[in-house]
């Protein structure tokens, strides 16, 4: 079920009355879990047991791993938790790939094998409950935190059907506590929520995919060299549809577990602002990145083992967060460059600390700045007021690596990127006038509202605006939103 | 902000919407508009799946959109006493639904294919996009979507802006700003409004402010001419031209060996775009050869006194008075040099004199 539809509507208003009837907290949380199932069976009820499987096992291997005093066995555990999950994610999400490659390799060095392609269906969201499930059984190897105390509010940790799909990634800490005391919206929670839901909805149904899709589709969809302008309108269009789609699943998470009382960590903070890489990490994709540097990064040696490890292990980091995202190596090329990107911020970083000792107590962000200000171009780094620049320098970069993202194999990011670089003659013209002014009013509106936001919450905005002002925004908002009858297409990240 | 204040915000938010969304919708309904149904991959998938109902007795049509202007369902229902379930898509060949058909073994029944010689014999006949999409969702659609589309069509039968071809956001800018557009590009195509309402039947039917609007039809035969469907050089020939025969024939083919009966339709067309019809693809090298190649028979409106005198509005489709005639004798036909019986034809017949009579 996607949070675009009218089924999702009806749905979610059964659970918000069913949620506010005085039903005790256990039956309330039953009610949210066999909702949560009910979300997650009505796309492909089978994958049902999927989840269940992956509940059960979770479960019961972390309270042995909290409990177990023997060192070995509890290594065994760990390694049975990790090969039950990620075995999972490689068969469903990874298979063909690596059939794919292993068959290539064989033929290269000689051997005439072609296995038949297996037709393996992709279970929603595998990638976000995995993951979940993941840094469970993680802490409770580490002792991180303590076991949950009843199956019904680990399984509900794990299904909350706002969070189900395309997350945002929880914690056991940032959920599970919700579920051990009774939860339900107050009326400012209830506001918010509807508030949130209906700017998620707007990003993803009128932005995502009403004016941006189709540009970034069009563009991405040609087969030979492009216009210039046409190929950078494209990947601008495609750019701002992957985040307003994100964004929007995002918001829309927030708000329906705002509505019935919960809170959901934030997966977005306005990245389009950032000032560099490392800056970016922490507003795009939020969640997923604090999972990578916790239980990847981090478990790897950081950047305790020297500097030279610190470079590997950023790179191991961001190539499997990019293999994450889709089995393709066009994804790891995306993941590679965002490495590289950090890696680059990082050695920049390392030079002026050795240079400038003293420097040494200035904050993270600002010697991010001065990562990405010394990638700038000349002129820039002179310019006062060049933050809002050295943004603009991060977000052409990001954009770089979006074609890699977007492309369906090298050979179209390549000329993508050739269109986008060098003057081709008699590249082909694919977008309108009407086009392209919507995508670049879109794109410059996103972009200057990233700026001011980006230090600030667009609930604190909306709490600080008059009364008025803000229900004509929001009606705005709905206005659009209901004018634009777009289908309920899928989000981009559900096939992640 | 207090939470009474953001109390306020949503009912002036609530307010604001209503009120300009029912505005709206006065406003069209002002301007003559009527209810018309998105002709989307959904809408055809609830018809697709009326082949699994035993209790029906059907008649399946498949095709582009002229069999969809020109069939009346109501006047073949109420004739036949029997369903009428329009899967054929505007702009697209045949081919791909008939496959599609020939491959499920519940289809057995009646189908009429509308052949509409520039969609039928083209090199990518077998390849529509649409045609494609439809039968993927048909396949691949989940519960949720089926319960969407129900809603959605509860929303639909009321509120006419939901048409999204011309209500959309994007359709109304796109509409109401038609920049001069760089070179190489071509303008977004807008059908005037009343040109193809569809029903839920999936039956387009001109509205009657489209047939009074001159200026209306000579823009969708402008569209015809920049389709390229106004084209006079002769049409594919050799080996792509056969293959399309020999696909057409395997899956009717497997249709029959089923005990399924299969007719093709030529329906009427008229004015520049007959003519040119008639010079790009002519009756002896494609519509003979079809029928002669797969062995199915063929009903060509010029070979029928009664179906000739149609005059298309805009050269292509049939207003919707001359659809009702058109159905009709397109019963006659089928019953009387066809042989199809008709499930409750005799009782219609009857039911009709009775009410006659009182």
């Amino acid at each position: 079920m996607v949070f675009n539809s009218y089924t999702f509507i009806v749905f979610f208003i059964i659970m918000l009355v069913l949620h506010n009837l005085p039903f005790t907290w256990k039956v309330k949380k039953v009610n949210l879990l066999i909702a949560s199932y009910i979300f997650y069976a009505a796309w492909n009820p089978p994958f049902v047991l999927l989840l269940w499987l992956a509940t059960v096992v979770d479960y019961f291997v972390g309270r042995a791993l909290y409990t177990q005093p023997n060192k070995h066995k509890r290594k065994l555990l760990l390694v049975i938790s990790l090969c039950g999950n990620l075995g999972m994610l490689c068969f469903f999400k990874y298979g063909g790939f690596l059939l794919e490659n292993f068959t290539h390799l064989v033929n290269t060095i000689g051997f005439n094998y072609h296995p038949a392609k297996p037709n393996i269906i992709l279970p929603a969201g595998i990638s976000f409950y995995t993951f979940t499930t993941l840094c469970y059984t993680i802490d409770m190897y580490k002792k991180r935190s303590e076991p949950v105390k009843s199956m019904l509010d680990f399984a509900l940790f794990v299904t909350f059907f706002p969070h189900l799909v395309a997350g945002p990634i929880v914690r056991p800490p940032q959920l599970v506590p919700q579920f051990e005391t009774p939860h339900t919206a107050t009326q400012k929670q209830l506001m918010n929520g509807l508030l949130l839901i209906s700017l998620g909805l707007f990003m993803k149904v009128v932005l995502a995919d009403s004016m941006l899709a189709s540009p970034a589709n069009t563009v991405f969809g040609a087969t030979g060299p492009l216009n210039t302008l046409d190929a950078w309108m494209g990947v601008l269009a495609f750019s701002g549809q992957i985040f307003f789609d994100f964004a929007g699943y995002s918001s829309c998470a927030l708000g329906v577990a705002s509505c019935l009382g919960f809170v959901l960590p934030e997966n977005f903070l306005y990245p389009y602002a950032a000032i560099g890489f490392s800056d970016f990490w922490r507003r795009w994709h939020i969640t997923l990145s604090a999972w990578l540097r916790d239980y990847l990064y981090i478990p790897l040696g950081g950047n305790r083992n020297g500097k030279f490890r610190t470079y590997i292990n950023l790179m191991i980091t961001m190539l499997l967060g990019g293999l994450w995202h889709g089995a393709k190596w066009t994804f790891v090329v995306w993941g590679a460059l965002h490495g590289l990107y950090l890696c680059i911020e990082k050695l920049i970083q390392d030079y002026k600390m050795r240079a400038k000792p003293q420097r040494q107590t200035v904050s993270q962000a600002s010697i991010a700045v001065q990562g990405v200000r010394f990638m700038a171009p000349h002129f820039l780094r002179n310019v006062k007021s060049s933050n809002f620049l050295l943004a603009l320098l991060t977000f052409f970069l990001v954009n770089v690596t979006w074609v890699f993202f977007r492309s369906p194999d090298f050979t179209s990011a390549w000329t993508m990127l050739s269109s986008m670089f060098s003057h081709v003659p008699k590249g082909a013209v694919l977008l309108s006038n009407l086009t392209m002014i919507k995508v670049a009013v879109i794109i410059v509106g996103m972009v200057i509202s990233h700026w001011f936001m980006r230090n600030t919450r667009v609930l604190t905005v909306a709490n600080k605006m008059p009364w008025w002002l803000l229900g004509i925004i929001w009606s705005a908002m709905l206005i659009l939103l209901i004018l634009s009858q777009e289908s309920s297409s899928s989000f981009i990240y559900f096939q992640f | 902000m207090e939470a009474a204040n953001f109390k306020k915000a949503g009912i002036l938010t609530l307010v604001l919407v209503l009120t300009c969304i029912g505005s709206w919708e006065l406003y069209l309904r002002n301007h003559g508009v009527k209810i018309s149904y998105n002709d989307d991959a959904p809408l055809w998938a609830n018809k697709r799946s009326h082949i699994y109902n035993s209790q029906e007795r059907s008649t399946f049509f498949i095709g582009a959109s002229r069999i969809k202007f020109d069939l009346d369902i109501p006047t073949w229902e109420n004739i036949t006493g029997e369903k009428a379930i329009q899967l054929a898509l505007v702009g697209t060949s045949p081919q791909l639904i008939l496959k599609n058909l020939s491959e499920d073994k519940n289809f057995k029944g009646r189908l009429i294919v509308d052949i509409t010689e520039f969609a039928v014999f083209t090199r990518d006949s077998g390849d529509h996009e649409s045609a494609k999409k439809s039968i993927e969702y048909y396949h691949k659609e989940t519960s949720a979507q089926w319960a969407s589309f129900h809603i959605n069509h509860v929303l639909e039968s009321q509120l006419v802006f939901l048409e999204t071809k011309v209500f959309s956001l994007s359709a109304l800018l796109s509409r109401r700003f038609p920049f001069a557009n760089r070179k190489g590009i071509q303008s977004d195509v807008n059908f005037p409004i009343g040109f193809e309402p569809s029903m839920y039947n999936r039956q387009n039917v001109m509205s009657e402010r489209f047939l009074a609007d001159t200026a209306g039809q000579r823009t969708m035969k402008n569209y015809w001419r920049r389709f390229g469907l106004l084209d006079t050089a002769h049409g594919m020939t050799g080996d792509t031209l056969q293959n399309i025969f020999i696909d057409i024939k395997t899956n009717i083919d497997k249709i029959k060996v089923r005990g399924g009966q299969v007719i093709f339709v030529r329906p009427p067309s008229s004015g520049e775009m007959l003519a040119a019809e008639n010079k790009a693809y002519p009756r002896e090298d494609y519509w003979n050869k079809l029928l002669a190649y797969t062995n199915t028979p063929g009903i060509y409106f010029e070979d029928y006194p009664e179906l000739t005198h149609f005059i298309c509005p805009e050269w292509s489709h049939l207003s919707p008075k001359d659809a009702v005639v058109f159905t009709k004798d397109l019963i006659e036909i089928l019953q009387n040099k066809y042989k199809w019986a008709f499930y409750n034809k005799q009782s219609f017949a009857l039911n009709n004199l009775n009410s006659k009579n009182f």
